[in-house]
């Protein structure tokens, strides 16, 4: 079960919805696009992980890095409605604190 | 990962011979999704090389290893290289690779499996030191940390790739008794936190009484015990009983023998 | 009856073991080969990094002991060419003598033996101890060829390091047959020169190059072999790293007797 991504703009703030599974596969294609999604979002970046089934430490690792990135930017890094697996491995990488994690837009 | 259903490994009829002398004859059990599965031994009763079997560093002379419903002793080794990938394997003495850094270690497979970016590798390898209690440590070599904290790396480097299931040869071998401890924990830890499949292979009570869920004992390459902790504690299999009450073997009828060997006459 | 046994039972073992240790020899040649050109061809990755180090260990760290023993048997060579030709009043063909030794037969052999001691030993011991330590089984189970990861980085870095080192080796050779020459006996330099360049040829270059690019197969090779071979624990890789040394400078002798027969007999 491969990964989908979606993009989605309104009034500067920017949304990639993710569908699936972030694995170490995967996550290669969700750091570039949140790499390339960051000069487009003049505001807010929106991550959607409310469809994703399952995330490893690899995603994990690209959250932090769009996170990084974005702050150099300015940008607010925001989760959506992470599903409960991206939930708990936030959690045990203790990193649930470090990020903006919304229920919905 | 999708949650697939029956046991994560199963092992049918498994036969390893070297040359001609039968280390294990005719094994089978298989381990439940999520658990932590220990096979238990005296030295020498085949259980390192049940383990080396397991993650296929080892062909059988006969019968099946199915991990994921897919059986390994078929495959090539091209095959098996995808298989490994799900598997994280601690070695008795952490196998470190003495010339690179701890955090080279743990990044070792990530470079080479996968290809992710380096900074989305650093940032991987320090959340995984993290986890086992070796954050900041990334930039020590091997030779500079201690035996426990060897171990614990080794542990981080088997956790690299995110892997299902984690074999544990001897995690306890060679520690003192608060660092053995600690380890139990850690294992503890990363089987109910992660829902991670351990299969540890140790003959230290103590650890076992803690981890297990449920043990395979081993006797002279036969299973002598298999089935809960409880079910094996209470077996009535004299060995078992032995093991379990720490008794050494009965060593007085070696007296003829000795003597005979000292004297080269019958004591009579 | 008991002593014909056992003479065709020795005999028996002692093939078929040879048999065996060839077959691996084999084995251990097409894996390498494998790593070393199929797979890159085919795109998938090279070590060349730490092929590079080990580059810089064989062959940069050696230098120092490769170019002092090879100005002394370049000096100890014209001495004792000197010491024959001074009855017939021919000291400046020392220039001759040395010069070809040098380039043909003794740079590319005393290059090789010194990088055995030095680098096939270690090749021996690293793999040894990793066997050991069950590093090299940590590779397998994190899905990582051995031969790829150990063994092509060295086998790139000794084959390349080698014929470079015999170069400067057999350079520094003929200068100290130069040195004491023209320094000591007193043969005029521009002399000893001229007659150094006349008298090789480029095919003396040639075969003595291409015979140490086999010799570096030869002392990575059997180093790893022997390395791979390691059981038990550290008396097992003291005993095989000895063992390589031993082994690898016997092929190198044979293999040069094979190579002179070839192309000067």
């Amino acid at each position: 079960m491969a990964m989908e991504l979606s993009n989605a703009e309104k009034d500067g703030k920017y949304t990639i919805a993710v569908k699936g599974e972030i694995d170490l596969y995967s996550s290669p294609d969700l750091r570039s696009a949140i790499t390339k999604a960051i000069p487009s979002a003049s505001a807010a970046l929106h991550i959607d992980l409310s469809g994703v089934e399952y995330m490893d430490s690899s995603g994990v690792a690209t959250l932090v890095e769009g996170l990084r990135a974005s702050m150099e930017k300015s940008v607010a890094f925001v989760l959506l409605a992470p599903a409960p697996p991206v939930l708990k491995v936030l959690q045990l990488s203790r990193l649930d604190t470090v990020f903006t994690i919304k229920d919905r837009a | 990962m999708p949650e697939e259903n029956g046991p994560i490994i199963e092992v049918k009829d498994l036969v390893v011979k070297y040359g001609d002398r039968t280390v294990l004859d005719n094994i089978n059990f298989h381990v439940n999704r999520g658990e932590t599965f220990v096979i238990l031994g005296g030295s020498g009763c085949g259980k390192s090389t049940l383990l080396k079997n397991l993650v296929g560093l080892m062909r059988p002379h006969s019968g099946h290893i199915l991990i994921n419903g897919q059986d390994i002793t078929e495959m090539t080794d091209v095959e098996r290289v995808e298989v490994r990938k799900k598997l994280g394997m601690c070695f008795q003495a952490s196998a470190l690779f003495n010339s690179m850094s701890i955090g080279d270690n743990v990044a070792l497979p990530l470079r080479e499996h996968t290809k992710l970016e380096e900074s989305t590798i650093d940032i991987m390898t320090k959340i995984k030191l993290e986890l086992v209690g070796l954050g900041g440590f990334e930039n020590y070599l091997p030779a500079e940390l201690s035996g426990g904290m060897k171990k614990r790396a080794g542990l981080a480097r088997a956790m690299a790739m995110d892997p299902e299931v984690i074999f544990y040869d001897e995690p306890s071998a060679g520690l003192d008794p608060i660092v053995a401890a600690g380890l139990d924990a850690l294992i503890r830890k990363m089987q109910s936190t992660f829902n991670l499949t351990s299969i540890v292979v140790t003959h230290e009570m103590a650890s076992v009484k803690l981890i297990a869920d449920r043990v395979l004992m081993l006797l002279a390459g036969k299973v002598v015990g298999y089935g809960k902790l409880e079910e094996i504690e209470g077996s009535e299999h004299p060995f078992v009983k032995q093991f379990f009450d720490r008794r050494p073997d009965d060593e007085s009828d070696n007296r003829d023998d000795y003597i005979k060997s000292l004297t080269g006459q019958d004591d009579d | 009856m008991s002593a014909l046994t056992y003479m065709f039972g020795y005999t028996g073992r002692v093939t078929l073991n040879s048999l065996y240790a060839v077959a691996r020899v084999c084995v251990l040649v097409q894996d390498t080969a494998y790593w070393a050109v199929v797979q890159p061809l085919r795109g998938k990755g090279l070590r060349l990094r730490s092929a590079v180090e080990h580059f810089v260990e064989f062959g940069f760290n050696s230098l120092p002991i490769v170019g002092l023993i090879c100005f002394l048997i370049g000096g100890i060579m014209s001495m004792q060419a000197v010491y024959l030709l001074k009855a017939f009043g021919a000291t400046q063909y020392v220039a001759n003598l040395v010069g070809v030794i040098a380039v043909r037969e003794l740079a590319p052999l005393m290059t090789a033996i010194l990088l055995t001691g030095r680098s096939g030993s270690a090749i021996a011991a690293e793999i040894g101890t990793m066997k050991v330590s069950e590093e090299i089984d940590a590779l397998e189970v994190m899905g990582l060829n051995p031969t790829k990861h150990l063994v092509v980085p060295k086998f790139i870095a000794m084959v390349t390091a080698i014929p470079c080192l015999t170069i400067l080796g057999a350079l520094i050779m003929i200068f100290g047959g130069f040195a004491v020459t023209v320094w000591v006996v007193g043969v005029e330099p521009n002399v000893y020169i001229n007659n150094t360049i006349n008298a090789i040829k480029i095919r003396d270059f040639a075969t003595g190059f291409s015979k140490s690019v086999f010799f570096g197969i030869v002392i990575c090779l059997v180093g790893v072999y022997r390395g791979f071979q390691v059981e038990g624990g550290a008396e097992g890789v003291g005993k095989m790293t000895t063992s390589s040394v031993v082994t690898s400078i016997f092929l190198i002798i044979f293999v040069d007797l094979i190579f002179t027969y070839i192309f000067f007999f």
